[in-house]
This record gives C-alpha cells, structure tokens and sequence, in this order.
C-alpha cells in the first residue's frame, strides 16, 4: 500500500512513476462502444471486473448501458469488493469448493444476486447444502469446456447430469451454462475467422444448453464470450450475455481488433542512458505483469522498443529519431492488462493530460 | 486488498483460506542463521536486499542476527521510506534516482537514515548534489558499474573513476562507494557461478584499485546475492552482498543453494478435476505473480504447465499412484520470491505447520 494519492486537477507530467493512469475518454468511448453494441440486442454485457478490480469504473459501465446490471468476478473476495462498492448482481465464473468460501457467497447472496459455476456434481452438492443451511438460494451455471482445457465439463452428458441435480437441489437454482475461450492472436485472426472460431467454439455450449433443454430443464442464461467475440457472441441467437473484460482498459493481445481504444497505460521515467541505443526505464515486470515473458508495447515513441525486462527495470532500444533523455517520460501498453492490474492499488483518471479523478483498486490482491 | 478469512492462531497450515502465502519461520530462521553464519567471520557481510520479501518483520529477523553490515537494499525511494519508518537507519536504493520529486524524498530521508544511492550519471550526480546541498544533508552517491549485465552501470574503470571524483567533490554527497549488480547465474555447476561471479566481480575490485590509485577511499563494495554470496563473499575488496532471495527461497536457486531450504509457500485449493490426470487449481498468475518462471506442485507427482490470471493447472505425470482431487491443498514452491510477496498483503507464519502469527508485507506495490 503507498500514501501516493495525486491530487485532481495535477499535470500528467508531474504524476510520480511508475503509475498506472487510465485515459477516461478511451475509456468512455470502449464503455460506449460496448453500450451501443448491446443497446438494441437481447444479448447484454456482463462486465468481468477481474480486468479492473474496481467497483467505481465497473459502475461507469452499468451506467452507460447495455449490460445486465451486474457483473463478473473471479474470485469471492473480488465479489465482496464490487457489492461493498454497491454492484449487486454478481456471477463468478469460476468454481468455488470450500465450505468456508461458499459461506461467504451465501453472505452475499442475502444482499443480492449470486451465481457461480460448476463443473464437478459433488461441488453442486456442497453448494445446496451450504446454501440450504444459510437459508439462501445461489444460481448455478454449468461450465462447458470449448477450448480451452481448463475447467469445464467435456461433454454434453456431463452438462446435463449437473443441471438436473443443480435442478432438483435445495438452495441452488440451476441458470444456464457459460464458456469462456480464447484465439491465437499471433496469428493475426480477421473478422472472419473470429467469428467463424467463435461461432464454432460457443456452439459447444449452445449444444450442452440444447441437450439440457431436451431433458425438460429450462436454460435462462447462456453466459459466454469475452472480449474477442463481443460480437461474435451477440450475433449468436441464444447467447443472453458476455463476459468481456479487456476491452475496458484494453492490451496488446488483442492487436488483432481495432474496436476498442488503449486506455490504460503505464507511464514511466528514464532513468539511465549507459550506451547510445539504449535507455533504462523505472517500469519493472512488477509493476507490469510480463507472464510468460510477455513484454508491453512503447506507446509514447516510434522508435523506441522494450528489449527486455526485470522485476524494477524496463530495457529500451531507442532506434533511428529522437534519443531519450535521463529524466524523460514514456507510456507503455500492457501485455496481459488484467495480471498488470492486479499489481497496483490505484488507478489514475486522466482527460486532456489532467488527473480527474483517482480510484482505488479495491479488489486488487483478492485471490481468495 | 487481499482479504482472505482469517484463521485462528493455532489453525493447522492446510485449513488456511486459498491461496495464501505461507512462511515456514524455522526455516526462514534457519536460512538467516546460515547465510549470517557465513559472513559473521568474514570481511564482507551481507545488506539484505528487502525487495525479495517486502516485509519490515523478515528484516528485522535479518538484523537480528550478526553477519549483516548494518544496512539493506533496496529498489525504490517508496520502498526505503517504509522502511525507514520502521526505524531502518541505513538504507542503499540500488537504482537511479533522477526525478525532482524522488530526489526531495531521498533528501528528507537522509535527515533520519544514512542514505546510499546508485549514479551512473554525471547530470544526475549535479542533480542529486544540488538538491542535497540546498536540503543540508548529505547522500552517498555509490557508483553503479556495468560489470556484464548490460543493464545501467558506467564501464569498469576510467569511467567509474571520473564519476566517483564527481560525486567526491560535489556539495551535499559524499563518495559512499561502488556497486554491481551481475545479474543471476543460473548454473547448476557451482565452478561455472564461482568462474563467471569471479569474473564479473573482478572488474569491479579493479575499479576499485582504480579509483583508489586516483587517491579516494571506497567505503562500500556491493555486490553479489544468493546464489553467489559465498563467492563474493570470500573476495577481499568485496565488503557487501545486497543477497535477498537466502531469506525465504524459492525455486530459482533452490537446487544452487540446497543449504537453504524453501520457506515460502502458497497453498491454492484443487477447483476441478475436469479430466483424468488434469487439476486446476485456485491460485493462476495473479496469485503467484509469476512472470520468470512456473511454480514447482510439491508432493504432487505432477507439474504446474501452465498459469493462467486465475487459474493454475498441474498435468499428473503418467503411472502417477494418486492424484489430488476436488478440495484437496496443493502446496506451491514460488519461483522467484520477489515477484510473488509483491502479490500478496499478508505472510501467514506458521511453525510445525502451525499458523503462529500473521505478518504484513508493508513494502509491496511500492514502485516510486
């Protein structure tokens, strides 16, 4: 934790850094372009919060429109943090299996709407029985592995052997089924083949709702997609909500799209210029996030690349143009936006190169 | 914030609430006793270097027991105000400082600590010397050599000696000495470290010589860590070893150092069993901040392939005997310690598998 807390209304060159700002116009305009998508649709948006961990910016959406009025969590305790910052629709797209921290969803569950997933018969069982004992209902979705080999029930039979225990259990009301999936974005994937993968990877969980439906359970809510499919997935008749979560601040994953602009950025400090060629930064892997190697992008100069990087220090090639300087300043574009979120405690609002408002990141460290 | 349910003193390691980071305090009291023990009789002696914990608590373990020089390393200025705070009296920020603002907090740290501070720079040497002069205090400018890393330094030599005559006779600094950083050797023959360490630390106790020969005196050597600290230790010229890593381990030097043993761990809870010989697990990359390298599964005959943001998943090796089911603990050996304390708010210290006493780790996130 740190007491740096920039007062509104200070220049973004006087920010101290490393810092974590979001540009609120870039910003308002993925919050819009997500409300207008979904505006005239019967699919909404589902916002995952895990990308922001801030009740605050998760509001800003519920407000611009589109979405379902509640949100994604990855974890209990990322939940807590949004209902203490007044969401009260909160699905968590994970499973939860532990007594103690299925009590704590009935806890909330007493103040609002709580679902989560499962993928396991014996979780569903200790969901009814802790649910049942605190006198509350939780949802249940079922999840359906589509690609990506992670949890997630892998096949249709499966699927529908939870809903019908989901069904008939007390303290538990089966909802739907949900997905989550990715693409190779190396390979540069258009429009076409997102929504052709897409389209092919959410059928899989259209077809365990389909078999579910056949054994008599109605399916309220198909919960998938993400950011890559935002589209993909509200063109796809049945699909009731999206859980996309990167467009909001946005990374370089998804360089591959152009629908959503960068607002999140980190900036930081020259701090040593020891060869011709080559600055050092103050913008480490820890501030950053870099799993599985992944380096951030230069946003603030063409001819300046990341060539490496350690836990406190950042490594950039300055090409043909001009040099950086002890002392200068440069923006970076995260890797991976949600880990790089994860490591800071504040976040600052910026319009116009001007800080308009600081938010705390208050489910920041939330693992449980 | 982390806000895990906080358990009892007394509650047995395996019922902690997931994942959590775990500190094994005779272990870590061990390893202290060790990497202490080496240097107690020994010219050179070991400056902690509190990133790789981030906890006031484990220092003061560091400095309660002899074969330390009185001082620690650290990264950042935030990260030396804490640390101050908690009545730190001797303090090395092992980085270039060059903003105004961070120049007036190292100043107005100098009145309460003996502050070192790394240069490369002769701008930054009149920089920090204008700003401590008109503060009237005094900071020890250490120079910063490149000895191979390729990271920031002044070349060996020439170069090393026109910045320490620099930083000699400029108002409100004093010349506090030299200092590398060779970076991590990752070589599981001992005679490769100690041949490659040797090689990169001669070029920095010819500097020495050099700056010396130009009549200065050279108060402190640094360099040198974990994997390392007996062969920089026993090089006369070399009087500090800024090792940080010895203190609670982790997988990256574990088989380098087996003297030490792996005192830092995080227990993450099996979420699903999805298919035979496949386990998710609760505890991903942002749980383990694991951006150099995998978590090791201890006691599972398995391996973690691959981190997900949430979730972690372990591969069962073929013809494995038994396999940890749905709620299971999985114990988890970081990787590099630094990046994984700086995810977490809080250490549960246990002993005998006992949770004994939970410590804040108070210098986490502190970038600036």
């Amino acid at each position: 934790m740190n007491a740096f807390r920039p007062a509104i209304g200070t220049p973004m060159e006087d920010l101290e850094t490393p810092c974590l700002v979001v540009d609120l116009d870039a910003l308002e305009h993925n919050y819009r372009k997500m409300a207008n998508t979904y505006a005239e649709s019967a699919t909404k948006l589902r916002q995952h919060v895990k990308n922001i961990k801030c009740p605050q910016l998760a509001m800003m959406q519920i407000e611009a429109g589109g979405t379902v009025g509640g949100v994604c969590a990855a974890k209990v305790a990322e939940a807590e943090a949004m209902f203490e910052g007044g969401i009260t629709d909160v699905l968590i797209p994970n499973q939860v299996v532990t007594r103690d921290k299925i009590a704590r969803l009935c806890q909330l569950a007493g103040r609002g709407a709580v679902s989560v997933v499962v993928d396991d018969l014996r979780n569903v069982q200790t969901i009814s029985e802790v649910a049942s004992r605190h006198n509350v209902e939780i949802g249940i979705l079922v999840e359906v592995d589509t690609q990506m080999g992670r949890a997630g029930v892998r096949d249709v039979r499966s699927g529908v052997e939870l809903a019908r225990l989901a069904y008939r259990s007390p303290g538990v009301r089966f909802k739907g089924v949900m997905s989550h999936q990715t693409i190779d974005g190396d390979a540069d994937p258009d429009r076409e083949t997102r929504f052709t993968e897409g389209r092919r990877m959410i059928q899989k969980c259209l077809d365990v709702k389909d078999a579910i439906e056949a054994a008599g359970i109605s399916v309220e809510v198909v919960s998938t997609g993400e950011t890559w499919t935002y589209d993909v997935a509200a063109a796809i008749p049945g699909v009731t909500e999206v859980e996309g979560g990167t467009y909001a601040l946005y990374d370089t994953m998804f360089h591959y799209m152009d629908d959503f602009q960068f607002a999140g950025k980190i900036v930081g400090t020259v701090i040593s210029t020891p060869r011709p060629g080559v600055a050092i930064g103050d913008t480490g892997s820890r501030a950053l996030a870099s799993p599985r190697g992944m380096l951030p992008s230069v946003a603030s100069h063409e001819n300046v690349t990341v060539e490496r990087i350690f836990e406190d220090h950042i490594v950039l090639g300055v090409g043909a143009g001009p040099p950086l300087e002890i002392g200068d300043r440069y923006l970076l574009h995260s890797g991976q936006q949600d880990i790089m979120v994860n490591r800071w405690d504040r976040i600052v609002g910026v319009r116009d190169g001007v800080v308009e408002g600081v938010y705390d990141v208050s489910a920041r460290g939330c693992h449980n | 914030m982390e806000r895990p349910i906080l358990k009892p003193v007394g509650t047995p390691a395996a019922e902690l609430d997931t994942p959590a980071l775990v500190v094994d305090i005779d272990r870590l009291n061990a390893n202290i006793e060790t990497v202490h023990g080496f240097f107690k009789s020994r010219e050179a002696k070991v400056r902690p270097f509190v990133g790789s914990h981030l906890s006031t608590a484990v220092a003061r373990r560091q400095f309660g027991v002899e074969g330390h020089a009185g001082g620690l390393t650290v990264s950042t200025v935030a990260q030396a105000e804490v640390f101050v705070a908690e009545g730190f009296t001797d303090v090395f920020v092992a980085n270039q400082i060059v903003s105004p603002g961070k120049i007036a907090r190292l100043c107005a740290l100098a009145r309460q600590a003996t502050i070192y501070v790394a240069v490369d720079n002769p701008g930054n040497v009149d920089a920090l010397s204008e700003a401590a002069a008109s503060a009237g205090v005094s900071l020890r400018a250490v120079v910063d050599v490149d000895t191979g890393l390729h990271r920031c330094g002044v070349e060996p030599g020439r170069a090393a000696v026109e910045l320490a005559a620099a930083a000699a006779r400029s108002d409100g600094l004093e010349f506090g000495g030299i200092a590398t950083y060779e970076g991590a050797i990752l070589s599981d023959d001992p005679t490769v470290v100690e041949g490659e360490t040797k090689k990169a630390l001669q070029r920095l106790l010819d500097t020495r010589q050099a700056i010396e020969a130009a009549g200065m005196d050279v108060p402190m050597v640094c360099a040198g860590g974990t994997h390392n600290y007996t062969v920089a230790g026993s090089m006369g010229g070399v009087t500090d070893v800024a090792a940080g890593s010895y203190a609670l381990m982790d997988a990256k030097y574990k088989d380098q150092r087996p003297e030490l043993k792996c005192a830092a761990k995080i227990v993450s809870t099996v979420t699903s069993v999805p298919e035979p010989g496949l386990i998710v697990l609760d505890a991903g990359n942002k749980a383990t901040g694991a951006d150099a390298g995998l978590p090791i599964a201890d006691d599972v005959d398995g391996e973690v392939f691959s981190l997900s943001a949430e979730h972690g998943r372990i591969t069962m090796n073929a013809g494995a005997a038994s396999s940890p089911d749905l709620g299971d603990k999985v114990w988890l050996t970081p990787y590099s310690i630094g990046d994984t304390a700086n995810v977490y708010d809080i250490m549960h210290v246990v002993r005998d598998g006992v949770l004994e006493a939970v410590w804040p780790v108070n210098a986490r996130g502190l970038y600036w």
